[in-house]
């Protein structure tokens, strides 16, 4: 038996954000017995939030990020983002505002680019991309002073290509690259997932120091239950393309993963909570 | 031996025809390395820049204003291919088959005829001297020139905001759009470009042998895909510099096999299936190497 909806959410003062309104997805064209992706997803995150979204495989997890990056258009619904509803604007014209780290360490950079070259890339997302050089020894300078905090000693080889590096330094370059140009939205896309427990230690570490330097409102796609229970100040419960369970605030903080399991009655199995 | 004679007396003047064929093969090595996109349309493109040009000239243009025109009509074509493919979702060899066969009843319209003749007409060449028809050293030089003029622009292009755009769309197509790159305006940009190179070395061609004629096209795309192999053998594709200056080594010593094959005998229809054969062996050797392909396209590695 699924759980109740649980419409609580925290609410600051002023609008939210981010907006979701009734989203719906179906891939497929419509063939008989396509299960829709998203069935009517509502979600609001106030400035600041740090909301984590877990769900079983083929929950909608994945689709309601997808679609808040603009990478397809939802079949009903509206996404509004500060204000402006930006659900029909092409996912590269929303990359000024929204901007993502994928699962995958090897979409998220341009492996034949030097480190400095992907940086610079970013460093013009949102922007005309101009006839004037794409570096100079300003920009090299600040790449470092962004690189440094990561401690993997990146700042030191800004000319190597990207190819070079391990999945983890990838990880953790595409999250510089993410919070270069400033974006209103931080997507997190199991962007941990691929790599292994220690390198996933730094890269999450990492991320909570950008957000919070940044002051960045983000939404991160989980299968960690510790990192779903530990991270951030509200937590959403994706299963059939909707929205489960909503919680943030001291209940959030009050959370175990025995909490979730048994007040929740999930199905451990499909949840994949054991991670 | 009067074989080698031969040849050896033609090293210069194939030299200075393949400076004019490394626009080309430049038009050819922009999609295929630079946007993991291969793109037949130079096949038409570079026909398109002479007939284009020749008209223009016979029509009493000012030389400089047909080449620039000729240039813009290779653009047009290398967007129209992008377009078909973005917008059709056409595999983009189709897209480029498509566009050069459209083009070949295209450039017929363009001369009226099949071939035209230049002789008496004037050309780029004539404007800056008109001792440059009568002497290979001047042709190498300004051919020299241009060749150079386009290697600095496009090493500057690729350096800049722009370029590094151009190529994350080739490297990472997935991720162009996160970073706010429009995949449809840098392919666009991208196959223009690249086509109008080719059409520019068929406007030069076609002013320097003074005919421009409906076949001149026909199979230089393996022509140049052979001298871009050549030239990434001998430079390598490692840094931008080095895969710039591919195509232009390449062109160099690709015409220079082909003058001397020529010299020892053999016969001018042979040579598209020897290069043929070449290329075959070029591409699908590392395969071979590594124990069997994938049946995947090989000219994306």
């Amino acid at each position: 038996m699924a759980a109740e909806v649980i419409p609580e959410r925290p609410q600051g003062g002023g609008p939210p954000l981010l907006a979701v309104q009734g989203l719906r997805k179906t891939f497929g064209g419509g063939l008989p017995g396509a299960r829709p992706a998203l069935d009517g997803v509502d979600l609001a995150l106030m400035p600041g939030d740090f909301a984590v979204v877990i769900g079983s495989n083929g929950a909608g997890k994945s689709t309601l990020l997808n679609s808040i990056a603009g990478a397809f258009a939802p079949d009903a619904g509206t996404i509004t983002l500060a204000g402006r509803n930006i659900t029909r604007v092409p996912g590269h014209r929303r990359a000024g505002w929204i901007t993502r780290v994928f699962q995958d360490p090897m979409i998220g950079t341009a492996a034949a680019m030097t480190i400095e070259e992907n940086l610079a890339l970013a460093e013009r997302r949102g922007q005309p991309r101009r006839l004037r050089l794409a570096l100079d020894r300003a920009r090299r300078d600040t790449y470092r002073d962004r690189l440094r905090p990561l401690a993997l000693g990146l700042e030191d080889r800004l000319t190597t290509p990207v190819a070079l590096l391990s999945g983890g330094q990838r990880q953790a370059l595409s999250l510089i690259m993410a919070v270069m140009s400033r974006p209103a939205l931080l997507l997190l896309d199991e962007h941990t997932a691929a790599l292994d427990p220690r390198t996933a230690e730094i890269v999450m570490q990492a991320t909570l120091r950008v957000v919070q330097d940044h002051g960045l409102t983000a939404l991160m796609v989980t299968h960690n239950m510790r990192q779903a229970i530990e991270t951030g100040n509200r937590l959403v419960m994706m299963d059939a393309g909707r929205i489960r369970l909503d919680i943030g605030g001291s209940e959030k903080s009050a959370l175990t993963a025995a909490d979730l399991v048994e007040k929740f009655r999930i199905d451990t199995d499909r949840m994949l909570l054991g991670h | 031996m009067p074989v080698i004679d031969a040849f050896l007396n033609l090293i210069p003047v194939t030299f200075a025809q393949s400076l004019m064929y490394a626009f080309v093969v430049m038009g050819i090595m922009i999609p295929f390395r630079l946007l993991s996109f291969p793109d037949l349309t130079s096949e038409g493109a570079f026909p398109l820049g002479g007939c284009v040009c020749a008209a223009l000239i016979l029509a009493g243009w000012n030389p400089f204003l047909a080449t620039a025109v000729a240039f813009g009509a290779g653009i047009a074509a290398g967007m129209a291919t992008a377009l078909i493919h973005l917008q059709f979702r056409l595999n983009s060899l189709l897209a480029g088959i498509l566009v050069f066969t459209a083009l070949y009843s295209v450039n017929m319209r363009v001369m009226g005829r099949s071939n035209v003749a230049l002789f008496s007409a004037d050309s780029v060449f004539l404007q800056i001297s008109p001792a440059i028809l009568g002497s290979v050293a001047l042709q190498i030089l300004v051919f020299g020139v241009l060749v150079v003029v386009m290697l600095l622009a496009l090493r500057w292009f690729l350096a800049t905001e722009a370029g590094a755009a151009l190529r994350v769309v080739g490297i990472n197509p997935d991720l162009a759009p996160s970073l706010g790159i429009n995949l449809w305006t840098w392919t666009l940009v991208g196959l223009g470009l690249a086509n109008g190179l080719s059409a520019f070395g068929g406007a030069l061609v076609v002013q320097l042998q003074g005919f421009a004629d409906i076949g001149m096209g026909m199979g230089l795309l393996i022509n140049g895909l052979a001298s871009l192999v050549i030239g990434e053998t001998v430079v390598g594709r490692q840094t931008i510099t080095r895969q710039l200056l591919a195509p232009v080594i390449g062109a160099a010593i690709y015409y220079q096999f082909v003058s001397l094959g020529l010299s020892l005998g053999l016969h001018p229809s042979d040579l598209k299936l020897v290069t043929a054969v070449f290329v075959l062996l070029t591409l699908g050797l590392p395969a071979l190497r590594r124990g069997g392909g994938t049946g995947r396209e090989k000219l994306h590695a």
